[in-house]
């Protein structure tokens, strides 16, 4: 309840909207299956730690996921000869990811264009 | 349930395994592991929170919280045995009466009755609206059937007597309900055979016979061959053409064997019965109101029967249409929905009594509510947990009440089953339904009170924990309690007051040793001569039974059901008549006035010298002396039969004057001790005229009344005897003692005095309960407050004084809103009372002293337990 109540921190760093860490979520999974702190991990890492994930926050999104059918989960060992629960995404899921990541591409270029200027004076 | 745990238990498990893997990265990058943990916790955010979201995605949360409000509300309730058993008791008590009386109104006065489309069926008579069945006229036979031509809203209209006489079978003659009726009655009503055939069109004129299951199975011993047997009616041989459906009667409300045939007219309009009318039931076509039939019955009315100049068309009133269901059971409608009223009352009582019990039980529990709505709860939250816990507790009452009803109505409908429709109680699953919704408004509505107290003081300081907080609210409940108490206690007082004063009524005839026999010609179309001499030597005869002091013969006697009066426009000589001037007339044999006991005002009785005297001599009663004789001499006066304009001497009784010889006191008459004395003509039958057309009276019933100091059954047996021998033609409808007659005759006004002091015994306790339980929590809460008052100085009467000051401010504030309310129930219950005012007196101030003395009583306990109190532990516990 608690966690909602800034999108951004002093770092600098980008809290997530909730749909768009299902976004990400769902990219991540894209590459093969992962478990809940390799996803973490890997988004951090990829967006060059500008976004970071709550990684407590991750778990009711992949719950809300597997709720939608999107991604499936299954046990299995981890690198460090655990047992862990592995993610992937199932073939709704790629369909889904292929048109939100479409549809996300045209909605994030069209806010670039108009923010360019603004940005580049604040920076 | 559904696997939450080990689905919660999993996530965790995961959440650990991503805490460890971080853990291990931290320290693979140079933390120490301590840091390492702690920096990979702080990454993770709150683990709970997370849980719980991730909980809510899979839905279902409500489910699971009902759940741990059911197994908490059931753990706590264990947990205070005294204080969930007397909630318990409480509620099944309030709703075990409400669902019995609810079943019982459903099942007497709501439920369709158990014919095919019952709801269009409807009954038609001429009279008062608010008349029942008793008061109203039935309609004659030429009315009826030009309004079945007449009418167009109808699909069936027929008419039907009910009688019970001697109708003889293999098992020899026994009285027996017989319904003749128009030979359309079953298509009407829309009953088919059971076996056989049932009566229809074209079977006026033919000697047969229906029956009903019951006079199947009870006179023909369920014999196969049945159909094509002989039933004896009136010494007329019948054949049985069918049997009706088993469990079908008409009309309603009996439940024994009848006998069914059609009415065949003569050319006079009469049946064979001599009867000129009959009672109409109906069948109302589809889509026509009562209202519409109603208005196309009444015009056709209007203008039918007999128009022929002689008689001249009678006056007629308007016509009256009921439901058919109403016309069974309208009289019993406003005594149920009194008792419906009075149990509704009992379980406010109840509902108010388990709300102080949870308001008390609340008062302990506030620290803990502070705890759980510190630990984040809403009051929303702990508003579910106290609700689920009181419908855990009411749907648990409703259950066990439900049980209760179900052996209350199995009580009822076996000793008043001869109600009509009583046969039929039974807890239906729409009763079930009903009372179900019930617990659970009792249960919100005993939960909201005990609710606000918690939020008021759950959301306060928090550190108030030592202070006494008192709210007057459960004060005020229990001043509601006693004043509802007070009403019931009342109206029970006034149906006692009554019973009491009905108990002395003076009856006229003295009852004592005396044993009443009725008896009726088998054959009612015998040579009413004949009959009247059975019936003299059977008198001789049961006067000549050794041990038998006088012997009675009455068309009236107090106490039975078949009695018999005429009642006659009457004319004083000497006094201008007044239209609508009448009294009843009532044969008596000559020993009338020794054997009855009665008191002999004025003048003498009957002497044996009267029996073939040409002059016809009478006695009269004091009603009768006020009303038309007031202020003569009554003996030696003349009266005789008034005759309207337009009548001839055949239309009254006959036209010779009577001259008065005695005066008596007045006499119970019928079978209501509280009815009123009508003006009475007691008339020698011996002295009757043959041709009166009130000779028709031998035929029909006679009664007797013995008076005998001997054992009641060695009498019966030579009664018996006696009438087998002298008259063999008569059966016997009843005998019994008239004492008997006597209890018997108050046993309605006794089953209401039961039930009402039952309900107010109940409501007494539960009050006592209540009173009880608000000063045992303030004792409870308080008990630091009368430690410090002790510690000053009062002393432990002082202390008592105050607990019972408080009980007695209590049942104060009850007891002037319960006379208030008692009055209004008085009022509303008059018509039931005799001998007493609606606000008694005596009965308020013994209401008042025994709710004074309960409530003392309750108050005791706490109050000892106060005085109890040892300032010095109380303090040293601060």
């Amino acid at each position: 309840m608690s966690t909602r109540e800034a999108n951004q921190n002093a770092d600098g760093q980008i809290e997530l909207l909730q749909g768009t860490l299902d976004l990400l979520i769902l990219q991540t999974l894209a590459f093969g299956r992962a478990h809940g702190h390799a996803i973490a991990r890997s988004i951090e890492r990829r967006s060059d730690e500008v976004l970071q994930v709550g990684h407590g926050s991750l778990y009711p999104a992949l719950q809300r996921l597997l709720k939608s059918g999107l991604i499936l989960a299954e046990d299995g060992i981890s690198e460090n000869n655990r047992k862990a629960r592995f993610y992937r995404l199932t073939a709704k899921g790629r369909r889904k990811l292929s048109a939100e990541a479409s549809r996300w591409e045209r909605f994030s270029n069209a806010i670039a264009r108009i923010l360019v200027p603004v940005a580049e004076e604040n920076s | 349930m559904f696997g939450w745990t080990s689905r919660r238990e999993k996530l965790l498990e995961e959440f650990e395994n991503h805490l460890e893997i971080e853990t291990q990265e931290n320290i693979d990058a140079g933390m120490p592991p301590e840091e390492a943990r702690h920096a990979a916790m702080r990454k993770f955010g709150n683990m709970l929170v997370a849980a719980e979201t991730s909980r809510r995605v899979w839905g279902g949360v409500w489910l699971e919280r009902l759940q741990q409000d059911l197994r908490y509300a059931l753990r706590s309730l264990i947990r205070y045995p005294a204080y969930s058993v007397t909630l318990i008791v409480t509620l099944v008590l309030g709703l075990g009466c409400v669902i019995a009386m609810l079943a019982i109104v459903e099942s007497v006065l709501m439920r369709p009755v158990a014919l095919p489309h019952s709801s269009r069926l409807v009954q038609i008579y001429e009279g008062e609206p608010q008349g029942t069945y008793a008061s109203s006229r039935a309609i004659s036979y030429r009315e009826l059937e030009d309004m079945r031509r007449g009418t167009q809203s109808f699909t069936g209209l027929s008419g039907f007597n009910t009688m019970v006489i001697p109708v003889g079978a293999a098992d020899g003659a026994r009285v027996t309900e017989l319904v003749e009726a128009t030979p359309d009655l079953f298509a009407t009503l829309g009953i088919q055979p059971g076996h056989g055939r049932l009566f229809g069109p074209g079977d006026e004129k033919k000697s047969l016979i229906v029956i009903n299951d019951e006079f199947w199975r009870e006179r023909l011993h369920a014999d196969p061959r049945a159909i094509g047997s002989t039933v004896k009616v009136s010494g007329k041989a019948r054949t049985v053409i069918g049997i009706l459906p088993a469990g079908l009667h008409f009309p309603q409300g009996t439940g024994g064997p009848a006998a069914y045939l059609p009415i065949s007219l003569s050319p006079a309009g009469e049946d064979e019965f001599t009867y000129e009318s009959a009672s109409i039931i109906a069948r109302l076509k589809p889509g026509i109101s009562m209202h519409q039939a109603l208005a196309d019955a009444q015009t056709v009315f209007a203008h039918a029967g007999p128009t022929d100049a002689i008689s001249g068309a009678r006056p007629k009133t308007a016509l009256v249409m009921v439901s058919y269901r109403d016309s069974i059971t309208g009289d019993m409608r406003r005594p149920l929905l009194a008792i419906l009223g009075g149990v509704i009352v009992l379980l406010l009582i109840a509902c108010a009594n388990a709300a102080n019990l949870q308001i008390g039980r609340a008062a302990g529990r506030v620290s803990e509510m502070r705890v759980r709505s510190a630990l984040g709860a809403g009051f929303s939250r702990l508003l579910q947990q106290l609700a689920v816990e009181s419908l855990l507790v009411s749907l648990f009452c409703a259950a066990l009440g439900g049980a209760l009803a179900f052996a209350a109505v199995a009580v009822v409908r076996h000793a008043y089953g001869s109600f009509p429709r009583f046969d039929e109680i039974a807890v239906r699953p729409a009763v079930l339904a009903a009372a179900a919704l019930l617990a659970i408004l009792v249960g919100v509505a005993s939960s909201l009170a005990p609710a606000l107290s918690i939020r008021r003081q759950a959301t306060g300081a928090f550190n108030t924990r030592s202070v006494t907080c008192s709210s007057p609210l459960p004060g005020i409940l229990v001043a509601l309690q006693v004043a509802l108490t007070c009403v019931l206690l009342v109206a029970a007082g006034l149906f006692i007051r009554t019973l009491r004063s009905l108990e002395n009524v003076r009856l006229g005839f003295d009852p004592h040793n005396v044993t009443t026999l009725v008896l009726m010609a088998e054959n009612q179309r015998q040579d009413t001569e004949l009959s009247r001499q059975i019936e003299t030597r059977l008198l001789h005869r049961l006067e000549a039974l050794p041990g038998v002091q006088s012997v009675a013969m009455q068309t009236e006697v107090p106490f039975s059901s078949y009695n018999m009066s005429l009642n006659g426009t009457t004319e004083v000589v000497g006094r201008a008549y007044h239209d609508g001037d009448s009294a009843f007339y009532s044969l008596v044999s000559t020993g009338f006035v020794r054997a009855s006991g009665i008191h002999l005002l004025k003048g003498r009785g009957f002497l044996p010298g009267d029996e073939d005297s040409a002059n016809v001599v009478v006695l009269v009663n004091q009603a009768f002396v006020e009303k038309y004789l007031h202020g003569r001499d009554p003996v030696e006066a003349n009266l005789r039969f008034h005759r309207d304009r337009g009548e001839t001497d055949a239309d009254i009784p006959f036209a010779h004057p009577m001259t008065v010889i005695g005066v008596v006191e007045n006499e119970m008459q019928g079978r209501d001790l509280a009815a009123a004395h009508e003006p009475m003509v007691y008339l020698n039958y011996l002295q009757l005229p043959k041709e009166s057309m009130l000779s028709l009276v031998f035929n029909m019933t006679a009664q007797y009344a013995v008076r005998s100091t001997l054992a009641p059954a060695a009498l019966a047996a030579e009664m018996r005897a006696a009438v087998r021998q002298e008259a063999p033609g008569m059966v016997e409808m009843s005998l019994g003692s008239m004492e008997n007659g006597i209890s018997e005759s108050l046993g309605q006004r006794r089953l209401a005095l039961r039930l009402v002091a039952g309900f107010g015994m109940v409501a007494l306790i539960l009050s006592a309960v209540g009173i009880y339980g608000v000063l045992a929590w303030s004792v409870a809460l308080r008990r630091r407050e009368i430690g410090v008052r002790m510690a000053l100085g009062s002393s432990r009467a002082g202390v008592a004084r105050l607990i019972l000051r408080r009980a007695g401010t209590m049942v104060f504030f009850g007891l002037i809103p319960g006379i208030a309310g008692a009055w209004a129930a008085g009022h509303a219950i008059r018509s039931y009372l005799y001998g007493v005012r609606t606000l008694d007196p005596i009965t308020l101030l013994a209401v008042g002293l025994l709710l004074l003395l309960v409530s003392v009583a309750a108050a005791a306990l706490p109050a000892l337990r106060a005085a109890h109190v040892d300032p010095v532990e109380t303090l040293r516990a601060e």
